[in-house]
């Protein structure tokens, strides 16, 4: 295992210190820990507060999605566990403005816990709650279980849609609501070509032979839908966005958004090749890309392999997808 | 019972209940990661460590928050989440109450149970803590005085987990071994039944 790190158990808060050395003006610590993270101007007096988190490992998933017309508040815990709910109750308290806030997570048994318990905690504060969950790996289960679907790349649509929900005053409910009409209309399915190498059990995540593919791999390498001989570039892109459209039931005059995601070891051109392929699909069935992403968006480390996310739009998803953010990763103008 | 003594008998039912650790921690081993004899002691000891700052005039919903936070706080862990999360829930049917008796502990156990299950997404007979502690519930629900009531609590909770030992695991980490699970105690009942005693064996000391 070769990495650029010091000692493995310091990795995770080497990492954060790290974040908040190159963007203090646009997030801070609300204590000591550094494993939960505040965008710079918090509290917002009279406005929701969005608490997200989950294990470390995704960059930017998730502190990099903490700042103005995104995420209030994050915590995280060690490479993939679930961080405690004193981390989240910490930064809840440090993001409420009084208007409430909600939990915006991907769907993980450890995280649900963790977050429930620290929604208790805030309630016996006086700070009221709402949870909607990332369930848009559409691989993780079909669709007549799609509330226990996985979270993956795709909650950054709910992040960038709920966050300007919230920055333009929408209250409790309206946030949760534009954060679970979104995350309703978002699928994701992704390929894992190669695993990573956890940094402090130096094990890789996943076994795969040479030559071969996982179809539908979850971010922490979890076992997708079958598993295959490695495919080109367009025959992937076939597999994963035909998937998406029947799952999401689109055809022609769909409005869609686009996330070409990389899962961390495979390079942007690949993910353009992907793109490419993606964009003529859709043209050919009559389906118009309004928004394109095409980058690193939630990770699992240096696992090799890409996601493909598909966002129906009408005028207000639209609307709070091109919404002014401004965070140490993501930024709209 | 009252805060003063709420808060002495939990402290004394959990300096017991640290015994079993190393009998919690055999079982869990046997069905899920091992961590359970970890999770009751370190829980415990803060626990108690909290217990002992409160000020005497607590009240019973204040201490059982006491115990909930000091309990999640010493562990991450799913196990923990589960048991505070019950004892907030608890905590709730203790609003405004100042004397704890029979009635008000069926009603906090309910809670908890109730919690557990739905937080757990479990029912009984999936092999897990549930089972005992709705069965410690019914025990109460059905007696009409503490005395009886904490003899039958015991029984219950020992007569739950006896069950536990021929079903198979549903929940968790556990439900990964399928049948080979059958054969084996929940090592969460355990730990709920160790509890129950360690209560009795200090009601019956005080009285």
């Amino acid at each position: 295992m070769k990495k650029i790190i010091n000692k493995p158990e310091d990795f995770v808060d080497e990492f954060v210190e790290g974040i908040l050395l190159a963007h203090p003006d646009l997030v801070k610590t609300p204590g000591d820990d550094l494993r939960v993270l505040v965008r710079a101007d918090a509290p917002l007096t009279g406005k929701v507060g969005i608490v997200t988190g989950g294990g470390s490992g995704h960059l930017p998933l998730f502190k990099g999605y903490v700042g103005k017309g995104l995420c209030s508040g994050v915590a995280i815990g060690n490479v993939f566990s679930s961080p405690s709910s004193d981390q989240i109750f910490e930064a809840t308290k440090a993001v409420d403005g009084g208007a409430g806030v909600l939990y915006l997570y991907g769907n993980y048994g450890g995280d649900v816990f963790n977050f429930d318990l620290a929604g208790d905690l805030a309630e016996l504060e006086g700070i009221e709650t709402r949870t909607v969950l990332g369930r848009d790996d559409v691989a993780s289960q079909p669709k007549d279980r799609r509330l226990d679907r996985r979270g993956v790349a795709g909650i950054f649509f709910a992040y960038k849609a709920a966050g300007a929900a919230a920055e333009r005053g929408d209250s409790l409910d309206q946030v949760a609501a534009v954060a679970e009409d979104v995350v309703d209309h978002t699928a994701t399915m992704g390929v894992g070509l190669a695993p990573t190498i956890l940094p402090t059990t130096g094990r890789p995540s996943f076994e795969l032979p040479d030559g071969e593919m996982e179809i539908g791999i979850g971010i922490h390498g979890e076992p997708g839908s079958r598993r295959g001989p490695l495919e080109t570039a367009d025959e992937i892109a076939d597999h994963v966005v035909g998937a998406l459209l029947e799952d999401l039931g689109l055809g022609e005059g769909a409005r869609v958004a686009v996330l070409v995601n990389g899962l961390g070891a495979t390079p942007l051109e690949e993910l353009y090749l992907l793109y490419r392929r993606t964009h003529q699909i859709l043209a050919e069935r009559g389906i118009e890309i309004v928004r394109p992403y095409v980058g690193e968006y939630a990770t699992s480390l240096e696992m090799a392999g890409a996601s493909i996310s598909l966002l129906e739009l009408d005028d207000a998803r639209l609307q709070l997808l091109d919404a002014p953010a401004l965070s140490p990763f993501f930024q709209e103008r | 019972m009252q805060g003063t003594n709420l808060n002495e008998h939990i402290r004394g039912s959990l300096e017991i209940l640290v015994e079993s650790a190393d009998e919690l921690r055999d079982l869990d081993q046997a069905l899920g990661d091992g961590d359970l004899g970890i999770t009751i002691t370190a829980g415990s000891h803060a626990v108690v460590a909290e217990l002992e700052k409160l000020s005497p005039t607590a009240t019973p919903t204040e201490i059982a928050r006491t115990c909930a936070k000091a309990f999640a706080s010493a562990n991450p862990s799913t196990m923990a989440a589960l048991v505070a999360g019950a004892l907030l829930n608890g905590s709730r049917t203790w609003e405004g109450k100042d004397e704890i008796g029979l009635a008000e502990a069926t009603e906090f156990v309910t809670a908890a149970a109730s919690s557990i299950s739905q937080r757990g997404k479990s029912e009984v007979g999936d092999k897990t803590i549930l089972d005992g502690i709705a069965a410690v519930a019914e025990a109460l629900r059905t007696s009409s005085d503490s005395t009886e009531a904490t003899d039958a609590a015991v029984r219950a909770a020992g007569r739950a987990v006896e069950e536990t030992a021929g079903l198979q695991s549903r929940r968790g980490r556990a439900s990964w071994l399928q049948e080979r699970s059958i054969g084996l105690p929940d090592p969460g009942a355990t730990a709920f039944q160790r509890l129950v005693e360690a209560w009795s064996r200090v009601s019956a000391a005080t009285h």
